[in-house]
């Protein structure tokens, strides 16, 4: 595999780095550390120049008007684009636009004229909706919400949990129980506005990202018509498959620019603190914990853009997704940790990005597939279904 | 109006440079290269010339080792029509390039000629003014506006304590200051068609210009380190110190 950056690539990556630097560090200096979005005035700055680079929208398809990037340029972008404060969850604050949920580009003509348009459009917010209470990396026994069928319509019924925006969603994708006995194959994606009634947000569920959190919702008698079924009845979990593992590359890669950036303050710092008459750089624990860092980033990344290579090559990827998921996320926190522990007491002050790269780093362990869930991939394989 | 655009391939504003061992010059290996911002402002002031309808076609030259075409491709993205690299391993001084801008100038036969008013690794700033006394062409230096109003051009200059408005006939030579523009993003639409935009490679021997240093580097070194500072106990120590250690007062 060469690891040269095409004349583009390299061009690309230089963009990105110029807006980060450029247009967001300035912005992050006034904005409360924990922030999110930007002021509409800055958003709407923002999204004028990311669309003069015509990488606004970069992760819709290209037929819905996306920038058709290539798996290893979208992977070396979001390098870039989450190497700031609130980079890991919220790269560039959004102004690179949003593909929505990706299973709506495998909808029926109406359900997108109905849903995905209107989201592109930003007219309308979805919520994904899978987690529930019993959990959510094995749906074959987890998912208990039940969809029973009754003329044309079916009526749904039980609760999830963990769901990102539903407070504020005008739709979203529930995922539902609609033949009992067949496991993974039995399950529904359906898709709900949240003004029908039966749908309820329970209550808000707060996590380690202080300003973000999660919902949990109630159907009750929720009754939902046919025409919402996107895909297949009992095919809930054929839908975006490939595009949603592919989606894992760049999640490892946002991992590997926090790291990247942690190591670039941390350097950068060593070389002007001193204790005890001497710089930081010149004690071998430090030059160890920055020696580390390096290992760390270079390695992870080296596994992620070596998976974006294959998904590229159009061969299976599910197993080097996976490998670069847990490589990038695992390798994140130690490169954060170590970056704080080098700073000491401004390491954890709200002064510094470190604070809330670290809590952040932490959920990427859990998001998007578990890593104990991700090694079971690899496992299976590794060594075979037979054994699992 | 042909536009001529000279840009120089320099170490990363954002890099520290590091001095090599034996002090002979700067470290360059393994360090991230990109084009002197100054030449970026170039590169747009050209561009918005043309959108205006003032130029008609605008040429990226570059003059150094093979990966300067790196940093025509730059200059491709953000929208210059054609690229020339004048290829050469020597050791680059202000006069060698002004003659080779000259050489090319007298093939293309641009309207004007657009440089940056120093680059950021030598901070030489010569290179403009020794192409318009080789070719004998007006000069407007550290230009922060241009204008053109009937056949001639407004060019403002930063000049100490306050701006200097000067009218110049064309062709002429532009240097640019940091208040012309600001460049703009390379598009993803200009940066894959700058793939297929011609660049023309020449070499110093071809253009008839003799590469023979004039210069020779004795000595580079870092600048001294900052002694660290002093916290005094009263304004009387301040004083005595001002007076009899720094000898300011």
């Amino acid at each position: 595999m060469d690891l040269e950056l095409s004349d583009e690539q390299r061009m690309l990556v230089a963009q990105v780095r110029r807006f980060v630097r450029q247009e967001i560090d300035p912005l992050e200096t006034d904005l409360d550390p924990d922030a999110s979005e930007l002021p509409a005035e800055e958003h709407e700055r923002l999204v004028a120049i990311t669309t003069g680079m015509g990488l606004y929208q970069m992760d819709v398809p290209e037929e819905f008007g996306g920038a058709g990037l290539d798996v290893m340029t979208r992977t070396l972008l979001a390098m870039e684009m989450a190497q700031h404060r609130a980079g890991l969850y919220t790269p560039c604050y959004g102004t690179f636009g949003s593909m929505g949920l990706a299973q709506l580009y495998d909808a029926n003509d109406d359900q997108k004229e109905r849903y995905l348009y209107p989201t592109l459009r930003g007219e309308k917010r979805g919520f994904f909706g899978l987690t529930e209470p019993s959990g959510g990396s094995d749906p074959a026994r987890a998912i208990q919400t039940r969809a029973v069928r009754d003329g044309d319509d079916w009526v749904i019924n039980g609760q999830k949990i963990f769901i990102s925006g539903a407070d504020r969603a005008d739709f979203g994708l529930v995922f539902a129980r609609t033949s009992p006995d067949k496991g993974r194959g039995g399950v529904t994606c359906f898709i709900v506005d949240t003004d029908m009634p039966g749908f309820h947000v329970r209550r808000i569920v707060h996590t380690l990202r202080s300003t973000h959190y999660a919902t949990e919702l109630q159907f009750e008698d929720l009754r939902v018509p046919s025409e919402n079924i996107l895909g297949q009845v009992d095919g809930g979990f054929g839908i975006a498959n490939e595009r949603l593992t592919r989606n894992r590359i760049p999640y490892a890669a946002s991992c590997i620019g926090v790291a990247i950036r942690a190591q670039e303050m941390a350097i950068e710092y060593v070389k002007i603190r001193e204790t005890f008459g001497d710089l930081l750089a010149t004690r071998q624990t430090i030059q160890n914990m920055i020696i580390d860092n390096e290992l760390d980033i270079r390695t992870a990344r080296w596994l992620t853009l070596a998976a974006a290579h294959k998904a590229d090559q159009g061969a299976p990827f599910r197993t080097e997704a996976a490998m670069a998921k847990i490589a990038a996320t695992e390798a994140g926190g130690r490169v954060v940790d170590r970056a704080m522990q080098i700073h000491g007491g401004y390491g954890v002050t709200k002064e510094f990005p470190f604070e809330r790269w670290f809590r952040e780093m932490r959920i990427r362990r859990i998001g998007e597939g578990p890593n104990e869930v991700q090694r079971l991939i690899i496992a299976r394989d590794l060594i075979g279904g037979a054994f699992h | 109006m042909k536009v001529l655009v000279a840009v120089k391939r320099v170490v990363d504003y954002n890099v520290k440079i590091r001095v090599k061992a034996d002090q002979t010059g700067v470290d360059l290996s393994n360090v991230k290269m990109s084009m002197n911002p100054f030449d970026e402002i170039a590169v747009e002031e050209a561009l918005r010339m043309k959108e205006a309808g003032t130029a008609d076609e605008v040429i990226a030259v570059s003059i150094g080792v093979q990966q300067c075409q790196e940093t025509i491709r730059t200059a491709l993205a953000m929208g210059a029509d054609r690229g020339i690299l004048v290829k050469t391993d020597a050791v680059l001084e202000p006069l060698h390039v002004a003659k080779i801008l000259k050489a090319v100038v007298d093939e293309e036969q641009p309207g004007l000629v657009i440089l940056g008013k120093q680059a950021i690794d030598d901070d030489c700033n010569q290179t403009g003014q020794m192409l318009a006394a080789l070719l004998g062409w007006p000069q407007g230096t550290f230009a922060s506006e241009i204008e053109f109003a009937d056949g001639k051009a407004n060019v403002t200059r930063e000049v100490d304590g306050g701006l200097q408005t000067l009218k110049l006939n064309l062709p002429m030579i532009v240097t640019t200051d940091l208040r012309l523009n600001e460049p703009r993003y390379a598009s993803l639409p200009n940066i894959m068609k700058a793939k297929k935009k011609p660049i023309d490679e020449k070499t110093p021997e071809a253009l008839g210009v003799d590469m023979a240093p004039h210069l020779t580097t004795l000595n580079v070194a870092e600048p001294p380190k900052r002694q660290a500072g002093v916290i005094v106990e009263n304004v009387a120590e301040l004083v005595h110190k001002l007076r009899n250690e720094a000898g300011v007062i």
